[in-house]
């Protein structure tokens, strides 16, 4: 397979001449030749959340940096049809001869079938944000982070917090989600280390990633469990929700919030001590991202497989490896994240 | 034997056996669950039993009339967000003039349906569900994706959740509470005693008669859905205030909830009786079993929904199964009274 892709990486490069000078340009990762023609089908979760739009204006930025001729479409399902929007939406694409769909999987394994025939039509599936699971009919998934740093980060933010013994739980966002799923799922294993060994997870709910929902799942967390000291909440929705819940019912002495939250939405909690601590990346740099790594495929400048390296505009140097927080699927790592908290939340706010 | 059961009007009955049920069902998950009597859970479900009861009395007033109004949770979505909007727009308006507005918007979504319906002579279900999809489409659009968040509303909005009237020892009674059973008095008075309110009643049992008595009903139906608009409005205004940060998601759901709750709460399906009382009873049933299996250590994340559902149709056979029994005992006494010469006067009401 390495053979195969260094291969082909090499026959591309020699039909792009005009960026890459004689053979030992083979060494130098592959940059992006303007103004070529794909159309893009950016594919978040569900339309109408912060994080999505964010990515979308990244997409939009590397879209006109890269005088794409081609169309960039910002299509989404609405929330509660999300799983099985995900799959119209991709069979549609294919259907119209789209040259790449980016996606943000909400459909666990559920999206497979209809990715594969995109595949097989000739439509590429690029996965940011959230995976699919098995990485079937999947090109390359463009990870925000290391998804078992994630885990690590969650277990420190909950270590910090808690002082490093008591109890808390997980609202989480649906059960589907992957990249929630496999977040958790790694804190877990985080949790296995001696440093967090008296701290106990006793509880994982999940919210659905819709406001009330999370709001009373937060409080029943409470109800349930007399000695909870934290909630985390690895989703911008849920961790809101249960900031305002515990907020509103004078808990936040008892109880803190932390897990992934967006600044603009978290400042105020963070500020009165609700959340002391949670973390995000960059959705705009995700988006921006994905986007030159669709471009690059979809014009063939690289094969998608293990190995390739290429130039992503403004972000610098990539490349493509094995995923190591699956069983299968390859990865382009992003990073990194920040921690926010009083110090740092308001100006990150603006 | 079941002497006293025929003496007694049949809405009386139904109201008396839901307060049975009611309280059997708090006494079973009171031994179910640990400090399950607690101020908190009062002041929880009182809080939430508030937004849903609104909905579920304009509900009543469709169902009265032999229609069901399905774009009540879009309705209720739409509110909250658009009046989010107003309000960081213009901070400074009057609370009067915030609630005004959100219940004029309701009306106006709730006109549209009445339209269609009464003038239009198109099935109920069918437009509402049209309305439902597209109510939530418009906001989904409108709404770019951005969320109204708890930091850019003003802070009489965002305490008003846990604005307190009075307080009895522990328990709460929210003013959110006691605007929801002031509705509550106002629409029961005029069901029972305003003669133009009764005209709902008439259109409900037999449209046919109705019109041969002069009664326009074209309106009567129209005004139930305007009226049921309102209320949802109402209820997005309350909503918005509770839960601070809206989604175009907001709302999702609250249809069903609302239906399930008015025909728990004994207003018949097919139009023509129901008391506003019964809605009280069945909103606040709904709502502490839906609380009360969030917290049942028994029951898993994932059957809770499904569980929720067998209570309903359980609430909903045994409500038909008395009203069989009493049907044919009050036949039986009909019958026996004829014989015996002393037909008493008919007192069927609602």
């Amino acid at each position: 397979m390495k053979f195969a892709g260094s291969s082909c990486l090499a026959a591309t490069a020699l039909l792009m001449g005009s960026s890459l000078m004689g053979p030992t340009a083979l060494a130098e990762p592959v940059t992006a030749t303007k103004g070529e023609s794909v159309d893009m089908v950016l594919l978040p979760k569900f339309l109408g959340i912060l994080p999505f739009d964010q990515a979308h204006r990244g997409a939009q930025e590397a879209h006109e940096e890269l005088e794409n001729k081609g169309e960039l479409l910002y299509v989404g399902p609405t929330p509660e049809n999300s799983v099985a929007g995900q799959i119209e939406i991709m069979t549609t694409a294919a259907t119209q001869g789209q040259d790449v769909v980016m996606l943000s999987n909400n459909s666990g394994d559920q999206i497979v079938p209809s990715a594969q025939a995109a595949q097989e039509a000739g439509t590429r599936v690029v996965t940011w944000d959230s995976p699919i699971p098995s990485a079937e009919g999947e090109t390359v998934f463009v990870a925000q982070v290391d998804f078992n740093d994630i885990g690590v980060v969650m277990a420190d933010m909950a270590h910090n917090i808690m002082g490093g013994e008591g109890e808390f739980a997980i609202l989480s966002a649906t059960p589907d989600a992957a990249n929630q799923n496999a977040w958790i799922a790694a804190m877990q294993r985080a949790l296995e280390g001696e440093k967090y060994a008296n701290m106990t997870l006793v509880d994982t709910v999940y919210g659905d990633d819709q406001s009330e929902l999370s709001y009373n799942r937060a409080l029943a967390l409470v109800d349930k469990h007399a000695n909870l000291k934290l909630i985390m909440a690895p989703t911008s929705v849920g961790i809101v929700a249960a900031a305002k819940a515990m907020q509103d019912e004078g808990l936040c002495d008892q109880i803190k919030i932390s897990g992934l939250g967006v600044p603009a939405e978290m400042v105020s909690y963070t500020m009165n001590g609700c959340a002391p601590e949670f973390a995000l990346w960059s959705f705009v740099d995700l988006g921006y991202l994905t986007y030159y790594t669709s471009y690059l495929i979809a014009t063939g400048a690289i094969a998608g497989e293990v190995g390739d390296e290429f130039e992503a505009g403004r972000m610098g140097t990539f490349s493509i490896e094995k995923d190591p927080t699956r069983d299968a699927g390859n990865r382009v790592l992003m990073g990194p994240f920040t921690v926010y908290n009083a110090d740092n939340v308001e100006a990150a706010a603006q | 034997m079941t002497g006293w059961l025929r003496s007694v009007h049949p809405q009386t009955l139904r109201v008396t056996a839901l307060a049975l049920v009611l309280a059997l069902v708090v006494l079973f998950f009171g031994s179910q669950i640990d400090n399950y009597y607690t101020a908190r859970m009062f002041n929880r479900i009182s809080t939430s039993v508030a937004i849903i009861l609104l909905i579920a009395i304009g509900q009543a007033l469709v169902v009265i009339t032999r229609n069901i109004d399905l774009s009540v949770g879009s309705i209720v979505g739409f509110t909250a967000y658009l009046v989010g909007d107003l309000l960081v727009a213009q901070p400074d308006l009057h609370p009067l003039v915030v609630v005004a507005a959100a219940m004029a918007l309701g009306a106006a979504l709730g006109a549209v349906n009445g339209v269609v319906v009464a003038y239009g002579r198109v099935p109920a279900i069918i437009v509402t569900l049209g309305t439902l999809a597209i109510y939530r489409t418009i906001l989904v659009e409108y709404s770019d994706a951005r969320s109204i968040t708890t930091a850019n509303l003003p802070k009489w909005v965002v305490e008003l959740p846990q604005a307190t009237l009075f307080s009895i020892g522990d328990l709460d009674i929210r003013v959110t509470v006691a605007i929801a059973l002031g509705v509550a008095l106002v629409v029961h008075l005029a069901l029972t005693r305003l003669r133009a309110a009764r005209r709902l009643y008439a259109v409900g049992s037999n449209p046919d008669a109705a019109a041969i008595a002069g009664i326009n009903a074209e309106r009567v139906v129209f005004t139930a859905f305007l009226l049921s608009g309102a209320l949802a409005g109402l209820a997005g205004f309350v909503f918005l205030a509770r839960f601070g940060n809206i989604t175009v998601v907001a709302g999702l759901g609250f249809e069903l909830k609302s239906v399930a709750a008015v025909v728990v709460g004994g207003v018949n399906i097919f139009g023509g009786s129901g008391t506003v009382v019964g809605v009280v009873l069945g909103t606040t049933l709904v709502d502490v079993i839906d609380n009360s299996l969030t917290r049942w250590a028994l029951v898993s994340e994932f059957w809770r929904d499904a569980l929720l559902g067998m209570l309903i149709l359980i609430a909903v056979a045994a409500d038909t199964l008395m009203n069989r029994y009493l049907d044919r005992l009050r036949r039986k006494r009909h019958m026996a009274e004829l014989s015996a010469g002393t037909l008493p006067v008919p007192r069927e009401a609602g």
